[in-house]
């Protein structure tokens, strides 16, 4: 594998991270309480889009766009039965409250669709071969989806009405409330973002993996790694932790760390000394609990709590 | 499988999650401490154990204390960068622990002695039983129920005298939040890690006697699953209640183990029954913490 196919593999993952820690990031913000639904969420519109796709027939593109959407609304749903009356409780509640909810959704997916891996009916993937890397369409459209969206938050945050309201209720919930600012219509549409967005990734995932019912279970340690290392709250934090997360997840695996232990030859400790690839996924639990020890506050570290 | 055979079963695992879930409701309730990954000790009580008795050829009480002191090492040692975190910070980084010692089992299979013990994504296979030549095969379970219920009772009895000396009044001033106890001087980091030292043990504990019992044990066994089923107990049973972490215990274990006799009366597949199983924990976790914030067996509420 060359240097080049290694950068566009972690762009690619990056993006799709991107996508989700986004939503993450606001609904913390925005609720004070870590969501550990997320990602289950997103596997709710991945499977939904799924059934309008293979057992419908739609087009990949519409029944992505129509079940992201759905599931934010679903979320909004959810809100309003479940977190709503819990808006006083200490995080600490409403964090094992989302636990409880995320159990009965991956289960309720599983009892539904079965767990056994599936794909969407997509026609087979060329790849653009060159010396140095091969990609996909779908990854070409996951990097594009994934600036797309990075962009559109970006105008969403500093240049409507909604994203100054968002930030003000974020920052002080009462003086917003108190100016004016309808509080519980902001939560409505960061769920509906939130939620959106991460659908949109988990269907990325699923278009460029395969698709099963513990997906989501698979990313929440990466997808909360990206968030608390980008600052809480923070979009463009969770955009940069998401970059960080994809590269040390594929370099990590790329680089020959007995070079390094050698000094580049001067020492001669070992020959080769890979990470194993079986141990890919401890990367990002292991890169968290570093984050937590030296920069609990992200990198950017905006954010005053700790 | 006879109907004694299958309460004994039942009442041994009883007994061994009602362990685990005095020492997470230790953590949760007494403390305030969000333990994603209690599930870890149990994986390290039940490795640790193995190993102990099965590579080493040492007893069974060795094994037993063996995984205990690892089980509670582990909880100090993970507890040294996160106990200055908040709650969150601190779910998430016990839940990544967890996992990273689950893939540390699945990929080495050397820490078993490889070879006859295979280890690795295989488990292992032939853990001895402690005293079994002594019984019959149809009288052993009712040995090993004895030594659940020991550890049980011993479980119980250690941890409702800590909860309430002095120790427990700190850890849950504590859990109302960080001020107070640093007002009278208390090291609240230390508490912390103290507390998850014990925890850890006792959930090392149960790991061992599961390991014993079952003679077989696989990375597969330890999946963060298992954590959220402790968890359903606690919120259900009470929390910062001994009695209630018990009778949560109780009531889940019958339901887990009593709704895989549904498939005899309705048409349904295994793997979807399970998964509906799953659905009714997460949605009893979700309802509880909406209508029984404090469980079946309320919190005592004493005054100093």
């Amino acid at each position: 594998m060359t240097v080049v196919q290694v950068v566009i593999n972690s762009i690619v993952r990056a993006s799709e991270l991107t996508l989700l820690s986004l939503g993450l990031t606001i609904v913390y913000d925005m609720l004070k309480f870590a969501n550990f639904a997320h990602t289950e969420f997103a596997v709710v519109g991945v499977y939904l889009a799924l059934f309008l796709n293979v057992t419908l027939g739609l087009p990949i593109i519409p029944a992505a766009i129509i079940a992201s959407g759905a599931t934010g609304v679903f979320s909004i749903l959810v809100d309003r039965a479940v977190f709503k009356k819990m808006r006083s409780s200490s995080g600490i509640i409403i964090m094992v409250t989302s636990l409880g909810l995320a159990i009965a959704l991956r289960n309720t997916i599983r009892a539904i669709w079965g767990a056994d891996a599936q794909n969407y009916a997509v026609p087979l993937q060329t790849p653009i071969i060159t010396e140095y890397f091969r990609i996909t369409p779908i990854q070409i459209w996951i990097i594009l989806v994934g600036l797309a969206a990075m962009f559109a938050f970006h105008l969403l945050l500093h240049h409507t009405k909604l994203g100054k309201a968002m930030r003000a209720s974020s920052d002080n919930p009462e003086l917003a409330q108190a100016s004016g600012i309808a509080t519980e219509k902001i939560i409505t549409w960061v769920w509906f973002m939130a939620v959106t967005f991460a659908s949109l990734g988990g269907i990325l995932i699923g278009l460029e993996t395969y698709i099963l019912p513990y997906m989501g279970f698979a990313i929440i340690v990466p997808v909360f790694c990206a968030t608390i290392m980008g600052g809480i709250g923070n979009p463009y934090g969770a955009m940069l932790g998401a970059m960080v997360l994809g590269f040390a997840e594929n370099f990590g695996l790329y680089i020959d760390f007995g070079k390094i232990i050698n000094l580049g030859g001067i020492l001669n400790f070992s020959k080769e000394l890979f990470i194993p690839t079986g141990y890919k996924p401890a990367i990002s639990f292991v890169l968290l609990i570093l984050v937590l020890l030296i920069r609990p506050r992200g990198i950017l570290g905006k954010k005053k709590e700790g | 499988m006879g109907l004694v055979n299958f309460l004994v079963y039942l009442a041994i695992m009883m007994g061994i999650y009602a362990i685990l879930s005095l020492s997470l409701n230790l953590q949760y309730g007494f403390t305030g401490l969000a333990n994603f990954g209690h599930v870890v000790f149990f994986c390290l009580g039940a490795y640790m154990s193995t190993i102990i008795v099965l590579v080493f050829k040492m007893p069974f009480i060795l094994g037993l204390l063996g995984g205990m002191v690892v089980a509670g090492l582990f909880g100090y040692i993970i507890s040294i960068p996160t106990a200055n975190l908040k709650e969150d910070y601190w779910a998430i980084a016990t839940l990544a622990a967890a996992e990273i010692v689950r893939i540390f089992f699945l990929n080495e299979d050397w820490v078993v002695g490889g070879g006859p013990y295979q280890g690795g994504a295989f488990g292992i296979g032939g853990i001895p039983q402690p005293l079994r030549s002594l019984f019959s095969a149809h009288t052993y379970p009712f040995f090993y129920l004895v030594i659940v219920l020991v550890c049980l009772v011993a479980t119980y009895i250690i941890i409702n005298t800590l909860t309430q000396s002095a120790f427990g009044r700190v850890i849950k001033s504590i859990r109302e939040g960080d001020n107070l106890p640093q007002a009278l001087g208390k090291d609240v980091k230390r508490f912390r890690m103290k507390v998850m030292a014990v925890a850890g043990s006792f959930g090392g504990l149960a790991g061992c006697l599961w390991a014993h019992y079952h003679g077989f044990i696989s990375p597969n066994q330890f999946l963060p699953l298992e954590t959220f089923i402790i968890w359903a107990m606690v919120i259900v049973g009470g929390k910062a209640n001994n009695k209630g972490a018990i009778l949560g215990a109780v009531i889940i274990m019958i339901f887990y183990n009593s709704t895989r006799f549904l498939k005899d009366y309705i048409p349904i597949e295994a793997v979807t029954l399970a998964s509906l199983r799953m659905v009714a924990i997460g949605i009893l976790i979700v309802v509880a913490m909406l209508f029984m914030k404090e469980g079946l067996i309320k919190e005592k509420k004493t005054l100093y």
